[in-house]
This record gives structure tokens, C-alpha cells and sequence, in this order.
């Protein structure tokens, strides 16, 4: 009940925050007059103990006492200040983030720097899913700090307010700020069970323009790059000591399979989609190239982590599609 | 047992976080409780300890807390057992020890940050009620300290990442004195309340100074006491040494070897002062009694006090804590009016049976005397020129206490002198008292305050003469002079102890004294005692006479509004980023000059799309801005940029006629 109460308050600031402050640029230098400070439920002890100190100081006319109740009353007044100072003018932007499958808990990184000469302490960042475990940000350095989402369908997840606070000092405020900088991740289609076997392989023997494919014909030696196989090194070469070369191949007939939307037919646009998405990452997974082919769109077979994110980046974006 | 302490210690560094946080926590708990341990009961105090020990033990060895129930059950006990040794829970002792069993049980489930700082805020509080209880200024430096150290583990135990101690101290050292001119402002201009507004039992204390009843031997022993009794400062003239008589309990009922206070109500006689009055301000110590040491005999006293039939000063209630009052006096009087008969009977009354040797001497010497005044002058007499000795070590007296003194021993304190003498009156057929009280006082050159401590406790008589009234007779004076005029030291002989002598022999350690004491006197009056008084007298200092309840506020909200801005101002500057490189500064400058002509550059607009924006909108500028534009692109983005180019560069923007 209370429970609920607090949270409907809560969503009102933030809306009411948002309006206030718009949309915010990347990165952005946190302002003072963007941070809230309230007394968190420590520091309303703390006002208690101090007011039992002072009531019984004044009872017993004891001065020691009455400004001892004075002087923690004067240090949470300094320790407020000091909250909201240690927020205040960091830097704030949105780091990578990874793209997920769908079901899966999308990181958001948000680095946060710090500009002064003073370090700053026990700086957090957090959602209504939880936030990061506060973190100590030195002068001029800056701390990647990690919010997670829960990724529930595919598409692009977008975190668009987030709050920073601090605890510092003492707990015994909580100084914050609505962060309103949208930050995107992409969401990958739930792969779906394995059963429904990949189309098979074809073979691509047009391949022959392509010189950076295939394994057929020897083209030459290039220079070795980190990354090669060491099956294609040119040994022979390295022993006349010509440097490390790699053997070139082309003109090749290369085996892939060619993905089709048309060809998962009747099972819904998600269900498809989480077909392609399994046979997608079962190719990767066994290193066998695959092409992808989608209403207006359509990727060549490759290889390699960059071709697979750019085939699931497909499948998470897609729209439209009926049922045809 | 030792060795295993100190490979303790040394491993104390990879101990987990949270055990150390804890040490720290319990090592504060035991710094505010060290000063209580005298107060506490003593089972009590063990109770905690066995409880404190245990869980550190249980810490190291990280066995497991005991359950919820064995929790609850061990508080229920201990409640009551604190119930039980003070038969309540209010009050301040009572309320004391139940902090520190509670606090020590509280460790029982401490696994948290939150139980930590429970456990600090009860450390706190326990600070807090140390205050109540003494107020001494021996005891700030460690209060001070432990607040300090209490504070810094409070930041420590609210890190997530590891802050060195010495950090957490620095921090919050300087947190401090950043506070302190605030609570020492919100000390001077909170409005001051006079008295308590609801009264709680005070603490139970042994009380000190005089009795309501003397026996031979208590002064004596009183006397070997160097602690303070009262301050007293005089305002403008000061009463010779030997009119320095404190008035304390006046006795009237003599068992033979007892005096005690009179508990009739009897109808009090005016008192006319024949000589000089005094003004002075008296600070009574704590003695948990209600006398106040007025000089003999007040004449005006605060409301806070009542004057009884025999002239006693009586406190409102217990002295628990430091009390000040402004009295009036004078040593020379004469009471009006003939003596009440119930008083003059209560003045006469002298036990059955008891010191026949006395009485009989009293009878017959009265006889040969033809006034009341030369009996007395006889008696005095007989003091000085006998082998009468005035000593702290007097022997133990028979039950006819009087009959011994008087007869045998001839040995004795002032108590002995005055008892005897008050008796020997009294079988006289002269009304005669015991009054007890001090007499005479140290002067401290360096705060111009009469320090009268026990080792000044004294006795003596008062004899009704008719047509004068209460006569003070000092007994003691008659035996040693050198008492009533220079003090206990001098009257005693060399061979016995006494408190201070040892002051009085080096003048270093007799100024050292003096020194202390002027500063316990400052610390007294002006923080202890600190009222209406002293805060409007401050206030007048700055300007603000008269201060009443609304100044004082306004007081409050300057001082309040004075500390935000300051706090605010200082922290923005140690929080200012460092500055920034020249070109950056110069560049930013051409921005701001360019705003003020409405050309203000976007958050999302680089040099370069800025400049050509600019340079479209004052096309009769457009040459020299590309220059600009050029320079500053290759300077913050180019390699190695030229010392030269960014002096070409500030020249460029200073040439610029926007």
C-alpha cells in the first residue's frame, strides 16, 4: 500500500523532472540545481537521536551536552553539503552496449567522469531494476558504471531516464539527479528451440571474382596479420627467412546456406524470426557461412562476428512481414 | 598469549572488510562507555563485556550469530536485569546502562551496515549522557577524540570501496571544523530556557562536603580533602580573612557526641547588618546537598534559593550540577527581637546524663562570672592558655565525648573546640548553636576568584546574647589564631599531612594550580554555565543589547542562511574543475563575446561549423574567421601544435572587432 504510494510519487518527479529538464545531451555535466537531497531513512534517525539530545541538553539546562547535539546537527548540515557537492559536476555518457537475445539482461554502461581534483565517493547509478554497486571515482578519472535491463522482446531497448545518486558522506542523505539521456541496445530474436533442421548447404561457385574467399587455387603470399591460420603460413618461406607470409587461395567454391524468410512459412513473424535467429547462430557457432535473405533485404553468405551481428541486427529491426 | 595478539594484528590487513569495520565499531562502543564504567553496575559492565568479547571472537573464528530467539530472549534478560538493579528505566542512570547493555547486544546480530551504524548511534548517545554526568574540562580533549574517530568510521562503514582510515580521518577532521563555527554560533543565539521544563530522577551520587550532623572527627576528616568546594568572587570589597566564614548546616540537637540539625519549623527574626555588606557571585560544586555556602549571614539571594530560620541558604533541589548565585551578605549583624521561647528551648537542651564533668564545670565556672559574655570569654580562655592543641589527628574520644575532650585528651579539630564549647554554653544557661560550614578560601590572583575547598571545612558557635542576638564565637580561633587568619597549612604543624601543602611550598607548581583553575573557572562560567546572562553580555559585544527571543532568532536565521552560502561557495570552489588549457580559455572567450551579439554557439556545434555560421551571419568578418577558424582547428585537433600559433591565435581573436 505505502509501498505503492511511494512509487506513484516517485514516477510523478520523474515525469515532472523530465519535463523540466528535457532531454539531456551525451555527455552531460551534471548541474547543481538538477540535484534533489532528502534524508534518507539513516539520516531521520539521526535527526531523532539529535532531537532526543537536544530536549534532554535543554532539560537538564547542560550546555555540554547542547552543544554536542548542536555540532552533530551542524556536521549532517555539512554532511548534506557535501552529498550534493560530491554529485555535482560530473560528467556523464553513455557507454557500449552489447546487444542481447531477447529474455536476456541487457547492460546499459554509463561511464562517469570525474572533473575536479577531489575524489568523489560512493557513486551509484540505478533504475527501478536495481542499480551498480557504488562506486570511488578519482580526480580526472572517470568509472564505467553497469545498469541492467531485463530484455523482454527483441527491437531496440531504450533506457531513456536513469538516476545517479550518492550516499556519501555518512548515508545520511541521498543526493540525486534524473539522468534523461537515452541510451539503445539492440535486442536479438529469442532463438528458437533447436528441431527444425537449416536449409542445406549450397555451393557458391561464382566465387571466382572473389579474391579474398575460397580455398581452391594458390593466388600468392601476403603479409601475415594476427589472426591467421597457422595452417596457411608459408613456412617455407619463413625459413629463407623472407619474413612471415600467409598463402592466398581463390577462385573457390565456397558451401553456404542461404537463410530465407519465405522459407520458414506459417508460423507468426516472431516465431520466424527466431528460427532464422537459431539457425543464424548454430552457422556461427559452427563456423559455416550463411547468407540471409528478408522482405527488402538481402545479406550475401560470409562469415566472421561482424557479418552475424549484422544479419541479427536485420532480424531485430525487422518490421512488417505478414503471415504470407 | 601475546605473540598470538600480535599475528593477529598482523593480519589484521586481510582481514574482510566487514570484520574490520566491525573492530572499528565495538573499538568506538568501548570508547564512549570508558568513561561510564565508574557508573555502571558492575555485573552490568560485565555483561557487556562477556557480550562485546564474544562476538569478536565469534568474528574471527566466523562462527555462526546465535539465533533470532536466543537474541530476543538475551535483550528480555537484560532489561530486566537492568530493571532490576535500578528499579526503573528512567532516569539517567538507569537509562545509561541500559544504552550499554542494549548497544552490546545489538553487536549480538551486527552483520550489516545498518547494525553498524545502530551500534555508532548508540556509541553517540552514550557520548552524550558521559556530558550529563560530568561536565569537567579534563574530560573534553577525549570527548572530542571519540566523537572524532566515532564519526570517521561512521563515513567508513558507509563505503563501498575501501577508504583508508587515515582518509576517513582527514575527511572528517575537516568536516568538523567546518561545523564547528556553525554549532558554535547556534550555542551563542539559541534562546535559553531557565530550569528544567519536566524533571527526571536525578542520579544517585554519593554526596559530598559537609553533613547535617557532626561528630567528632567528621571535619577532620573532610579535611584531608583537596577537592574543590565553591568559587566565590567578590564584587568591589572584600571581608578581611577573619570574617570569612561560610555558613553551611546550623545545628541545634546534641545527643553528647552528635550534633544534628534542628527539623522544627521555627519563626525567623530579622537580621540587621551593623557593618559593610558584601556583593558576590557564588558557584557551588556539585555535593548532590541543597546548603549553600553563603557568607555569614546572607542578607539577599536569588529565587532559586530560601533562607530558613537559622540563616541557612538552602538550593531549590540537590546541587546535581555547577549552580551559580549572586548573594548579598553581611558579617556583622544583630538579629531583632527577643529569642522565641521553642528556640531558646531547643538552644538549652542538653542530653540526660551525658558529660556530667562538663556540666558540673560549666555550672560552677558560670557562677563565678557575673555575665553571659564574660563565661564566654572564661571558656576562651581557658582554651588559649591550657595545653590546648589544634590538630587534624585528634584522639578517639570515650562516649562521654565532651567529659574526654574537655578533661583528657585536649587534643582536637575545630569540631571538638566548637562542640565543647556550644555545650559548655549551653549548661551555662546561654542558648547556644553548632554551625558548620567553611572558612577562609585560596585567592587566585589569575581569575580574582576565593577557591574554598574541603580541607577549609570548619565548625564553630553561635551564643544568643540578649539585646544583640546570635553571636558568632569561633572556639577554634582562640586555640590556633593562624587558622582563621592564614589557614589550615599554617595551623597545622609540620610533621602532619595536608591537602595542598605541597602547593603552597613551590611557587611553580601553586602558579600551575592557579593557572588550571582560571581556565576550569573560564570553561565554568562562560560554556558550562553559559545563560541569559552571559549570551546577552556576548550579544552586546556585537552590537545586540537588549537581545530577546526575536533577535535571537533572526540570529539563528543569518547564521543558518551565513553557513549554506559559505559551505556552498567553499565546496563549489575545492570541487572546481582544473583550469583549462589557454587555447580552450581563449576559444570560449571568442564564444562569449560572440553571444552577446546573439551568435551563442550550440551544445552540439563544433568549431568548425560555428565559425562558418558566424562568419555567414558578419560576412564582413568572414576572412579573418577563417584564419581563426583554421588556426584553432589545427591547433586542438592537429599534431604538435606551436607555442607561436596559439600567441597568432590570441592576437587573431584580439583583433577581431565584433
Amino acid at each position: 500500500m505505502i509501498r505503492a504510494l511511494v512509487q506513484r510519487l516517485r514516477n510523478k518527479t520523474r515525469a515532472w523532472a523530465r519535463r523540466r529538464h528535457g532531454i539531456d545531451p551525451d555527455p552531460l555535466t551534471l548541474s547543481g540545481r538538477r540535484i534533489y537531497i532528502l534524508p534518507s531513512a539513516l539520516g531521520i534517525g539521526y535527526a531523532f537521536m539529535i532531537f532526543a539530545m537536544f530536549i534532554g541538553a535543554m532539560n537538564y539546562g547542560n550546555n555540554l551536552a547542547l552543544a554536542l547535539a548542536f555540532l552533530l546537527g551542524s556536521l549532517g548540515l555539512t554532511a548534506m553539503h557535501y552529498a550534493h557537492r560530491n554529485l555535482a559536476t560530473v560528467r556523464i555518457a553513455s557507454a557500449l552496449c552489447e546487444p542481447v537475445f531477447a529474455g536476456q539482461l541487457a547492460t546499459f554502461r554509463v561511464s562517469i567522469e570525474n572533473t575536479s581534483r577531489v575524489a568523489r565517493h560512493e557513486i551509484t547509478v540505478s533504475t527501478d531494476h536495481g542499480g551498480a554497486k557504488p562506486a570511488r571515482i578519482d580526480p580526472t578519472e572517470r568509472s564505467v558504471l553497469e545498469l541492467t535491463l531485463p530484455a523482454l522482446r527483441r527491437g531496440t531497448l531504450v533506457l531513456d531516464q536513469f538516476e545517479i545518486s550518492t550516499r556519501y558522506p555518512f548515508g545520511l542523505f541521498r543526493a540525486w539527479a534524473y539522468v534523461n539521456m537515452p541510451m539503445r541496445c539492440i535486442v536479438y530474436p529469442r532463438p528458437s528451440e533447436r528441431g527444425i533442421p537449416p536449409p542445406p548447404l549450397e555451393t557458391d561457385t561464382g566465387g571466382a571474382q572473389d579474391a579474398t574467399r575460397g580455398d581452391e587455387e594458390y593466388a600468392g603470399l601476403r603479409a601475415f596479420h594476427a589472426g591467421d591460420s597457422p595452417r596457411r603460413i608459408a613456412w617455407k618461406a619463413y625459413a629463407r627467412e623472407q619474413g612471415l607470409h600467409v598463402k592466398v587461395y581463390a577462385g573457390t567454391a565456397v558451401t553456404s546456406h542461404m537463410f530465407d524468410w519465405s522459407a520458414v512459412k506459417g508460423h507468426g513473424v516472431e516465431a520466424r524470426l527466431s528460427q532464422l535467429c537459431r539457425w543464424i547462430e548454430d552457422a556461427f557457432a559452427e563456423g559455416r557461412a550463411f547468407g540471409l535473405r528478408m522482405p527488402g533485404l538481402e545479406i550475401a553468405p560470409n562469415i566472421g562476428p561482424a557479418h552475424r551481428q549484422r544479419c541479427l541486427t536485420a532480424l531485430a529491426l525487422f518490421e512488417g512481414g505478414d503471415d504470407g | 598469549m601475546a605473540s598470538a595478539a600480535a599475528a593477529a594484528f598482523a593480519s589484521a590487513k586481510h582481514w574482510p572488510r566487514f570484520t574490520q569495520q566491525l573492530l572499528w565499531v565495538i573499538g568506538c562502543y568501548a570508547l564512549t562507555v570508558l568513561p561510564q564504567l565508574g557508573d555502571i553496575s558492575l555485573w552490568l559492565t560485565i555483561l557487556a563485556g562477556v557480550t562485546v568479547t564474544w562476538r569478536i571472537v565469534a568474528e574471527l573464528r566466523q562462527w555462526r550469530l546465535p539465533h533470532k530467539w536466543i537474541r530476543i530472549a538475551v535483550a528480555f534478560a537484560a532489561m530486566l536485569s537492568v530493571f532490576a538493579t535500578y528499579r526503573t528505566l528512567n532516569g539517567l542512570e538507569a537509562g545509561t546502562a541500559f544504552l550499554v547493555v542494549m548497544g552490546a547486544i545489538k553487536l549480538l546480530e551486527t552483520q550489516n551496515k545498518r547494525d553498524l551504524t545502530i551500534v555508532l548511534f548508540v556509541s553517540y548517545f552514550l557520548l552524550f549522557a558521559g556530558f550529563l554526568y560530568d561536565q569537567d574540562l579534563l574530560l573534553l580533549p577525549y570527548m572530542l577524540l571519540a566523537i572524532w574517530i566515532l564519526t570517521a568510521t561512521l563515513m567508513r562503514v558507509h563505503q563501498s570501496a575501501h577508504m583508508r582510515s587515515r582518509e576517513a580521518l582527514g575527511t572528517t577532521a575537516k568536516m568538523f571544523l567546518q561545523a564547528i563555527p556553525l554549532a558554535a554560533l547556534l550555542f551563542v543565539f539559541f534562546p535559553r530556557l531557565p530550569g528544567q521544563f519536566w524533571s527526571l530522577p536525578a542520579r544517585e551520587q554519593a554526596r559530598t562536603g559537609i553533613d547535617d550532623e557532626v561528630s567528632p572527627g567528621d571535619v577532620s576528616e573532610l579535611s584531608v580533602s583537596g577537592t574543590l568546594a565553591f568559587r566565590v568572587r567578590f564584587d568591589g570589597a572584600v571581608p578581611p580573612p577573619r570574617e570569612r566564614y561560610w555558613r553551611g548546616p546550623v545545628l541545634h540537637d546534641f545527643d553528647g557526641r552528635t550534633w544534628r540539625r534542628a527539623q522544627y519549623p521555627y519563626v525567623e527574626r530579622r537580621l540587621l547588618p551593623t557593618g559593610p555588606t558584601y556583593k558576590y557571585r557564588l558557584v557551588m560544586q556539585p555535593s548532590q546537598r541543597v546548603w549553600i555556602f553563603g557568607l555569614d549571614a546572607v542578607t539577599t539571594w536569588p529565587r532559586n534559593a530560601r533562607r530558613t530560620f537559622d540563616y541557612q541558604l538552602w538550593a531549590n533541589r540537590p546541587i546535581a550540577t555547577l549552580m551559580v548565585y549572586d548573594l548579598e551578605s553581611a558579617s556583622n549583624y544583630v538579629v531583632e527581637g527577643p529569642l522565641p521561647n521553642l528556640l531558646r528551648a531547643a538552644a538549652l537542651r542538653l542530653p540526660e546524663g551525658r558529660n556530667p564533668r562538663s556540666l558540673e564545670f560549666a555550672r560552677t565556672l558560670r557562677s563565678q562570672v557575673d555575665s553571659d559574655e564574660a563565661f564566654i570569654a572564661a571558656v576562651l580562655n581557658k582554651f588559649r592558655d591550657e595545653e590546648y592543641f589544634y590538630t587534624l589527628e585528634p584522639p578517639r574520644l570515650e562516649s562521654n565525648s565532651v567529659d574526654d575532650f574537655l578533661f583528657n585528651t585536649k587534643r582536637g579539630f575545630c569540631e571538638h573546640f566548637a562542640s565543647t564549647f556550644t555545650m559548655l554554653a549551653r549548661a551555662a544557661g546561654i542558648p547556644a548553636r553548632v554551625v558548620a560550614g567553611y572558612q577562609g578560601g585560596e585567592f587566585n590572583p589569575m581569575n580574582g576568584y576565593f577557591n574554598v575547598r574541603q580541607s577549609d571545612a570548619h565548625a564553630w558557635s553561635e551564643v544568643w546574647i540578649e539585646g544583640k542576638g546570635w553571636m558568632r564565637v569561633d572556639p577554634t580561633a582562640a586555640v590556633s589564631p593562624q587558622r582563621i587568619e592564614s589557614g589550615i597549612d599554617a595551623a597545622i604543624s609540620e610533621d602532619e599531612e595536608v591537602p595542598g601543602r605541597i602547593f603552597v611550598r613551590s611557587t611553580l607548581l601553586s602558579q600551575l594550580r592557579n593557572a588550571w583553575d582560571a581556565a576550569n573557572t573560564f570553561w565554568n562560567e562562560q560554556i558550562v554555565k553559559f545563560g541569559q546572562a552571559q549570551q546577552q553580555s556576548l550579544l552586546s559585544l556585537i552590537g545586540i543589547h537588549d537581545a530577546d527571543w526575536r533577535a535571537l532568532g533572526w540570529g539563528l536565521v543569518a547564521t543558518l542562511i551565513g553557513f549554506f552560502a559559505s559551505m556552498s561557495l567553499y565546496l563549489a570552489l575545492r570541487y572546481r574543475p582544473p583550469r583549462r588549457e589557454p587555447l580552450v580559455q581563449a576559444y570560449e572567450q571568442l564564444c562569449k563575446r560572440f553571444a552577446r551579439i546573439n551568435l551563442p554557439r550550440a551544445e552540439h556545434e563544433g568549431p568548425h561549423d560555428y565559425l562558418t555560421r558566424v562568419a555567414v551571419a558578419r560576412p564582413e568578418l568572414a576572412k579573418q574567421l577563417s584564419e581563426v577558424r583554421a588556426l584553432y582547428v589545427n591547433l586542438r585537433y592537429g599534431p604538435n601544435p606551436l607555442s607561436s600559433d596559439i600567441s597568432r591565435f590570441r592576437f587573431l581573436i584580439n583583433q577581431l572587432r565584433i
